[in-house]
């Protein structure tokens, strides 16, 4: 499509006005985070002050409450993709290449885990771990992130192996290997991108889980994406401190959608529209 | 060697299923009582009408999800076409319009609390600018603002996601089938209209049915900012079984209200499935 100059003006003019109204809020954030206290209660609202770090020292140095719980939104982001990803390897392996009775069937039903609301999974499992003895670990908050983790990285990691041509496992086959060996020694190398985007994208989706831990944290188990409600005092809010919390929070997925861009569309769409 | 993801999804999932339809028929308080205490038939049901704002949840849950699905739909549209002009730096653009989405939604809510602040906030501070007169009790506080503040910071976040997943699928439009349309003297509304509409609409079913799904179980946005508040004006389905099963502990009504969530969300998706993806096929 030719454009003459006005129209291409005119596209230009919209979307940086678009930039400006769906990056801003990021900006006033980051603006947030090293704003000295007294300039959150400048009125009006300005962009010019002296920044400091002092926020970010309160946070993760002295007294550094958030450090820990930085490191159990690590543990907790790392320990759900570490059990999701052989189990959801080999359901997506299955899926995408035995002819399985129901395919549609089961693939829905995963689809179904990850639009179901949560909060009527969690009640019964405050419930369990409680009744177990898991209450207040992480490994309970890890399990039941499995809910939303294998279901999405089954589909999208079927929406990989789909892509890898049948040919070569067939001729693997015709030399007498087994299905596990090619399994191992095939589709896992040749499946490796797909693996690791389908990793990184299940790691976000545990990382910027909230609603899980806000049920079934306690305070040692806390992640760092609800440590901001303990600012909220009836003294007045830390607005400063929530907001460094707040970018501490956001730079990972923020660097990992940035690092991941080509695949983007594919693993927001759970694989179903390929970007 | 799908057995051991099945197995464990079956599990994960056939426990809270037997919990909710057992215990849709007990009495059960969890701060008198670690076991269910008196069978009462249907009256969870009855007092998930009565005692809780089933009602109004539903409402809510129901506008926020029409409304902003309609608006981040067309909105996004307009950007991924906007988007889809070959000019140089639009690649760049895009690249970086994601960012709402990759944030956790309830980040976005501290975000949005923050500018919504009555005292300093950026958005009182804008609308006062422009002379639009602010609620008496802020925006968050106010009953006919509450709503639409949650819906703004729901729009923020998943517009991109739209433009972005909707340019992906316009690119990917035969561009020879345009420029044959351009010769025939097509306008550019004609070729968006019969063209690129009609050619990426699986795409289109396909995340409005997503979108839909986190639209409906909104529960980050409402904890962080209203809390359901002010009275019932914010109340959705998720918080208010949250309310009911995690803060008050009325276990059996709590139960009650999952299964008619649960109702009502198939009765959707069968309706969307029947209807509108008949043609399109996912995956």
């Amino acid at each position: 499509m030719r454009k003459n100059t006005t129209q291409k003006i005119g596209i230009y003019f919209f979307l940086v006005c678009t930039l400006i109204l769906f990056l801003g809020p990021i900006v006033w954030i980051f603006a947030l985070s090293i704003r000295p206290p007294e300039s959150a209660f400048q009125y009006p609202p300005t962009l010019i002050f002296k920044p400091t770090l002092d926020a970010f020292h309160h946070v993760f140095v002295s007294p550094g409450i958030q450090l820990r719980q930085l490191f159990n939104s690590i543990i907790i982001s790392l320990g759900a993709v570490v059990i999701n990803l052989p189990l959801s390897f080999l359901a997506a392996y299955a899926l995408s290449r035995f002819p399985i009775k129901r395919k549609g069937l089961i693939m829905g039903w995963y689809l179904g885990l990850l639009m179901a609301p949560p909060v009527v999974f969690l009640i019964p499992y405050f419930i369990l771990m409680n009744n177990i003895g898991l209450s207040g670990t992480h490994l309970s908050i890890i399990l039941v992130l499995q809910l939303i983790t294998i279901p999405f990285s089954v589909w999208l990691l079927k929406s990989f192996i789909d892509d890898i041509p049948l040919e070569i496992e067939e001729a693997a086959q015709i030399d007498g290997a087994g299905t596990w060996k090619i399994l191992r020694s095939i589709t896992f190398p040749l499946c490796g991108p797909g693996i690791i985007v389908t990793t990184m994208f299940a790691f976000v989706f545990a990382w910027n889980n909230a609603i899980f831990p806000i049920v079934l944290s306690v305070q040692k188990t806390a992640t760092i994406q609800i440590g901001a409600f303990s600012y909220f005092g009836a003294s007045g809010v830390q607005w400063s401190v929530i907001g460094a919390i707040a970018v501490a929070a956001m730079v990972v997925p923020m660097v990992i959608f940035l690092v991941l861009d080509k695949f983007v569309v594919r693993g927001l769409t759970f694989g179903s529209v390929k970007g | 060697m799908l057995a051991p993801s099945f197995i464990l999804l079956f599990a994960l999932t056939l426990y809270p299923l037997i919990f909710a339809v057992r215990n849709a028929f007990f009495y059960w308080n969890l701060q008198t009582s670690p076991t269910p205490q008196m069978f009462v038939g249907l009256d969870n049901f009855k007092n998930a009408f009565t005692f809780t704002p089933f009602m109004a949840s539903l409402r809510n849950t129901l506008l926020i999800a029409f409304i902003g699905i309609i608006i981040e739909i067309t909105i996004g549209m307009f950007i991924a076409l906007a988007l889809s002009a070959k000019m140089p730096y639009l690649t760049f653009v895009r690249a970086l319009l994601i960012m709402p989405t990759t944030i956790a939604p309830i980040i976005v809510g501290f975000m949005f609390r923050y500018m919504y602040w009555d005292v300093t906030g950026l958005i009182p501070w804008i609308a006062k600018t422009l002379h639009i007169p602010e609620p008496g009790a802020g925006y968050l506080g106010s009953t006919g603002t509450a709503l639409p503040a949650i819906l703004l910071a729901d729009i923020w976040q998943w517009t991109p996601f739209f433009a972005i997943v909707l340019y992906a699928a316009i690119v990917s439009v035969d561009s020879e089938m345009i420029e044959a349309a351009r010769v025939d003297g097509a306008g550019g509304i004609r070729v968006v209209w019969s063209i690129i509409l009609p050619t990426i609409k699986p795409v289109m079913v396909v995340i409005v049915l997503l979108q839909f799904m986190k639209l409906f179980n909104i529960f980050d946005l409402v904890y962080v900012l209203t809390r359901g508040g002010p009275g019932d004006s914010t109340m959705t389905l998720s918080y208010s079984l949250f309310q009911q099963g995690l803060v008050n502990f009325n276990i059996g009504v709590a139960a009650a209200m999952t299964i008619m969530i649960v109702a009502i969300l198939n009765i959707l998706v069968f309706i969307y499935t029947k209807f509108v993806m008949k043609g399109a096929k996912l995956s």
